[in-house]
């Protein structure tokens, strides 16, 4: 009777499985443009800028953009070091790169997890954290859904970014 | 007339004085204040650490020594700070991390004794800076209620370099210490954070700790959080705004079987940091 339960259960999990387990269209990706704002201020610099795609479960999934330059400062960006950065230093030597100047910015994720995997479609949140010094912070949290429709998203400038646009593509 | 005013005047004075005189011997509480809580920098960091004793939240006033300040290095170790500076009201060290976890820097006082007693007529309330054994030479003659208390404060807090350690630090099992259970590199402003309280090596119940934010100076509430810990000792408050933060924690006890003392007063003054949201 058991072994009969058992073998329903397994089979309801080879049904489910698969469709748990779908992955995004091996051609889908997200295209990103992203603008830092001129800030009026006496003493300007650079920000540190972090991006990265968290899963519903709020696991980082993968860090897309990280512009510091200098790790003594990755501590900066309180919330990408705390939840991505500390855990994981080669995620820090794969992605960081020099701070950039005012202006505006086109990148693409591949829709890769950060260990080169094809991630599932469902729910995840596109993160956006930057942090000036002798400037403020904003920490941007949009919620996205990657399956197999695309999408256009805009999200509203904040003191520390201009137009960010979400372009997600199948092809 | 004008002689009875100014003498007067004299007693006013030298009783301010003489309160003044007591609480700086007994009730400023001794605390550290890190530059940084966090080290991010590849290879690590120095950080500078000042220690005073103080009513208000990081307020610098009174002197207190970093002569005995420890590193509590991530596997156990302890290891002693550098550039040792002492000021007329704080002391500074520097110390250089380099091993990743969770570190706990720690500024423990030594065990000081006050016998209080009743005397006189009216049963004056009077202290001594004596233990039991030295008490017997200095108790005026028809002492009452005689007894002799151990003071024990830890100044403590945390530092992080890189990962937090999974595994938490040893304690002592001495006097009152806390056990961080959410990490300190975890704590995040509007998030409950949880501590548990030992006292002698045993989780301790009832234990009260007030938890205040930087900035007292500037507001006209002390805004502070009370606990008490529960059954097994645990304490849990939510920080509602980011900044830096230094918990009270003491307990008092009576002890037995101990030459020196008949009770014990003991503190931990925890210095952390939560993060914004």
């Amino acid at each position: 009777m058991k072994g009969i339960y058992f073998s329903y259960w397994l089979l309801g999990l080879m049904v489910a499985l698969p469709g748990w387990a779908k992955t995004i269209p091996a051609s889908a990706s997200m295209g990103v443009e992203f603008e830092l704002p001129q800030v009026q201020a006496s003493i300007y610099a650079r920000p540190y800028v972090a991006v990265w795609i968290e899963d519903k479960k709020r696991q980082p999934v993968r860090t897309i953009q990280l512009w510091v330059g200098d790790d003594e400062w990755l501590k900066d960006l309180r919330s990408w070091w705390r939840k991505v950065g500390r855990d994981d230093r080669s995620v820090v030597d794969a992605v960081t790169s020099a701070t950039r100047p005012v202006g505006q910015y086109r990148f693409t994720w591949d829709g890769l997890d950060q260990q080169g995997k094809r991630v599932e479609q469902g729910d995840y949140t596109f993160y956006v954290e930057v942090v000036r010094e002798h400037g403020g912070r904003n920490y941007i949290r949009q919620k996205i859904t990657l399956g197999e429709e695309s999408f256009v998203l805009q999200i509203a400038p904040t003191e520390e970014t201009g137009n960010i646009t979400l372009h997600y593509q199948l092809n | 007339m004008l002689n009875k005013k100014f003498n007067a005047v004299v007693v006013m004075a030298s009783m301010l004085v003489g309160l003044t005189l007591s609480s700086v011997a007994s009730a400023h509480p001794r605390w550290v204040l890190p530059s940084h809580f966090t080290i991010s920098k590849e290879g690590g960091d120095w950080l500078t650490f000042d220690v005073t004793a103080s009513h208000g939240t990081f307020v610098m006033d009174k002197p207190a020594g970093s002569e005995t300040a420890q590193v509590v290095m991530p596997d156990g170790r302890k290891e002693r700070p550098d550039f040792v500076l002492r000021g007329k009201r704080r002391s500074v060290f520097d110390f250089h991390f380099t091993e990743e976890g969770t570190h706990r820097v720690q500024i423990n006082g030594t065990p000081s004794y006050v016998t209080s007693y009743k005397a006189g007529k009216r049963d004056t309330q009077k202290r001594l800076r004596a233990n039991k054994v030295e008490r017997a030479a200095l108790l005026p003659e028809g002492a009452r209620d005689v007894s002799s208390t151990l003071n024990y404060t830890r100044a403590e807090t945390y530092i992080t370099v890189g990962k937090p350690s999974e595994k938490p630090l040893p304690l002592e099992g001495k006097f009152l210490e806390l056990q961080p259970i959410t990490k300190p590199a975890d704590i995040v402003a509007t998030e409950p954070v949880r501590f548990q309280l030992f006292f002698n090596g045993k989780a301790q119940a009832g234990v009260k700790a007030e938890i205040t934010r930087d900035g007292t100076l500037y507001r006209n509430q002390q805004d502070q959080i009370d606990v008490v810990s529960d059954e097994q000792g645990f304490i849990e408050f939510t920080p509602e705004i980011a900044g830096r933060y230094i918990l009270k924690a003491s307990h008092r006890a009576p002890i037995i079987n101990n030459p020196l003392a008949e009770k014990m007063n003991a503190s931990v003054h925890l210095t952390f940091e939560a993060i914004l949201p």
